[in-house]
């Protein structure tokens, strides 16, 4: 899988490219628009994470451009201005994902593999991690082909921790993806831990192994080897 | 009191006074003048009665009863002017006489001649003044008040104008582009100063607003580049259980001061009214919704929701901020409510209201829609949730209410 990460920022830069780099992606980079631009006329790329405030010119018009070429790249907008209005225009123009800045990579990461499944390059709807498989479209889980009966947010953390297996993942970072905007509403974390005991026991229930490890004082890691 | 009053009030103080001087002094020359006149008559005629003694006639005097001639033993010497008073048996009233008493010797005779004219012209004329002074302190009256009204309408009327403006000015709006330059320099200037000084506040206005907003913006890459850097760090396999309280530490500081600056981001965006889009919301939907959201929040304090819903309300305001009103009231009522309390929610034409169980609040009650200002209990609020319910139902002129009886805290958001 080949990432084109435009981001003018370094050091955010540098760490997005290590991330994805362990996740096992190919990326290349652009810090401004020329580059930018000029990237995405040559190669073809399965996703682009764009910017839309670049240096001498907007990350819109990198969309425009490479719808125009009709390219297949899933398109996915990393912005600081959060607007409403950027949103729209950018999802009207054809890109498939907006996050806002801060996010976390797990989220990232999570998001890009949401749009991998949903522009199907796998040419398969099920995620299989050894005993689970899981189905997006039906929102169904099954251990060892038995059925587990999740809420939708243990569905939700489920899809997460397998999406971000083999990484530590944050309370605070489960606690956005599950919540939203509104995590920051949510006093303690007691209640993450409540979902992930029942999402545990649920597994554990229908045969499968225990991946979910508690990593002391920070959160969780789905650890599959 | 209306500037034209006092304009008048001052006119009659002063000229009052100098209408009575005027009455005076105009009264004491005129007499003066009419009774040298009168003396000088008395004075002709005391000359043709001597000139009658020394011609020996001396009976035919005056007509009047006072004027005559008598032959005088009491050996006076000169003249006098004298006033007097007659009573008029035919008009039946006082009359005033001036005369003129004088001695005369003729041929070793003494004599003394009175010489005496009525000066009923001297009442007549200081009546006559009273009414002329009377008339013209009318005429003064009348002309201050139409002078006056007259260039109330036309002289002071950019004034008025400028006042009217002034009244409706919403900074917000900046809705008076200029004041008028009239012809007149004082309100011209005041004018010019006024246009200066709205410009000058709204400039500054605008300014404070973006930097809100810009500020905002800007830390939301350097919080991007932490957080990933964080996130980055954590998966290290080398760190020791200290390291990881310390990263942990750090990862909740950055959430915290991103949803800090997510908050004051929204809140200035909902004051630079960002929120265009305007469209019909049904009340019912979104509280379902929001409820669903945190039917895992609820659950786990142990909260009963009880609900009295009307259908079919509908509010005019933008979708998003509609949901953010709401989830914020409602976040409000879970958070600061107490294990295993409640939450009534009420949703009637006229109204919304939520109430909660709760300990009594430890700030005053108006300081709750305040930034920043939080009850000490809540550590983890921001103290921006309130602050952006009042943003948001000042936007669209709703009015929010706080009370607390019976250790139940209620907002309730009127929507007339």
């Amino acid at each position: 899988m080949k990432i084109l990460l435009i981001e003018d920022e370094p050091e955010l830069r540098k760490s997005i490219k290590e991330f994805l780099y362990q996740e096992g992606y190919v990326v290349e980079s652009a810090n401004d628009f020329a580059k930018a631009s000029e990237k995405a006329g040559i190669y073809d790329y399965d996703c682009v994470l764009v910017d839309i405030t670049l240096p001498k010119g907007n990350g819109l018009d990198i969309i425009r451009q490479l719808k125009k070429a009709n390219s297949k790249a899933g398109i996915i907008i990393i912005s600081a201005k959060n607007s409403v209005d950027d949103k729209i225009e950018g999802l009207d123009l054809g890109a498939d994902d907006y996050l806002p800045k801060p996010f976390n990579l797990a989220e990232l990461n999570a998001r890009i593999k949401a749009l991998f499944r949903r522009k199907n390059f796998d040419g398969n709807k099920a995620i299989v991690l050894n005993e689970i498989s899981i189905i997006p479209e039906e929102r169904k889980v099954t251990v060892k082909d038995q059925e587990v009966i999740l809420t939708a947010k243990e569905y939700e953390l489920l899809l997460y921790f397998v999406s971000n297996k083999n990484r530590v993942l944050s309370k605070n970072s489960i606690a956005e993806h599950l919540w939203g905007d509104d995590a920051d509403q949510i006093d303690g974390h007691d209640f993450i831990y409540t979902h992930i005991k029942n999402l545990r026991k649920k597994l554990l229930e229908k045969g499968c192994a225990d991946y979910l490890q508690t990593v002391y004082g920070i959160g969780y890691n789905f650890k599959v080897n | 009191m209306k500037l034209i009053t006092k304009t008048i009030l001052y006119y009659l103080l002063i000229s009052l006074p100098l209408l009575v001087i005027a009455l005076f002094l105009s009264y004491t020359l005129i007499r003066s003048e009419v009774r040298d006149g009168t003396d000088e008559g008395l004075w002709k005629e005391k000359e043709h009665a001597e000139k009658l003694i020394s011609n020996g006639q001396n009976s035919c005097l005056n007509s009047n009863s006072l004027s005559g001639i008598a032959a005088d033993s009491s050996g006076g010497k000169g003249y006098q002017f004298k006033d007097t008073t007659v009573f008029d048996k035919l008009e039946g009233e006082d009359i005033n006489y001036r005369m003129l008493k004088s001695h005369y010797e003729s041929k070793g005779k003494n004599y003394r001649i009175i010489v005496a004219k009525p000066t009923l012209e001297e009442d007549e004329l200081l009546e006559g003044l009273y009414s002329s002074l009377l008339i013209i302190l009318g005429f003064l009256l009348i002309s201050f008040f139409s002078v006056n009204w007259i260039l109330s309408k036309t002289l002071w009327k950019p004034f008025y104008k400028t006042i009217n403006k002034l009244d409706n000015y919403d900074l917000k709006e900046h809705s008076l582009q200029n004041f008028e330059n009239s012809g007149t320099t004082e309100f011209s200037r005041l004018s010019e100063a006024l246009n200066k000084m709205t410009d000058k506040i709204y400039t500054d206005f605008v300014q404070q607003k973006e930097f809100t907003e810009n500020a905002s913006h800007e830390m939301q890459t350097p919080l991007a580049v932490m957080k990933a850097k964080i996130e980055l760090l954590m998966q290290s396999p080398n760190l020791k259980e200290h390291d990881m309280d310390q990263l942990q530490g750090i990862d909740t500081s950055i959430s915290k001061l991103a949803s800090l600056n997510k908050a004051l981001l929204l809140l200035a965006k909902i004051e630079n009214n960002q929120f265009k889009d305007v469209s019909e919301v049904s009340l019912e939907q979104v509280v379902n919704k929001v409820l669903v959201n945190y039917e895992d929040l609820i659950q786990s304090k142990g909260i009963t929701i009880h609900k009295e819903i009307k259908k079919d309300i509908k509010l005019k305001m933008n979708p998003g901020l509609c949901d953010i009103l709401i989830i914020n009231l409602i976040q409000n009522a879970i958070r600061h409510n107490q294990p295993g309390g409640k939450i009534n929610i009420v949703l009637e034409n006229a109204y919304f209201s939520i109430s909660n169980t709760g300990a009594p609040l430890n700030i005053q009650p108006e300081e709750l829609f305040v930034r920043f200002k939080k009850n000490e209990a809540s550590k983890e609020s921001l103290g921006l949730g309130l602050s952006i319910v009042k943003g948001i139902t000042d936007t669209y002129g709703l009015s929010i209410r706080y009370d607390f009886e019976n250790n139940v805290h209620t907002f309730t958001l009127s929507m007339n």
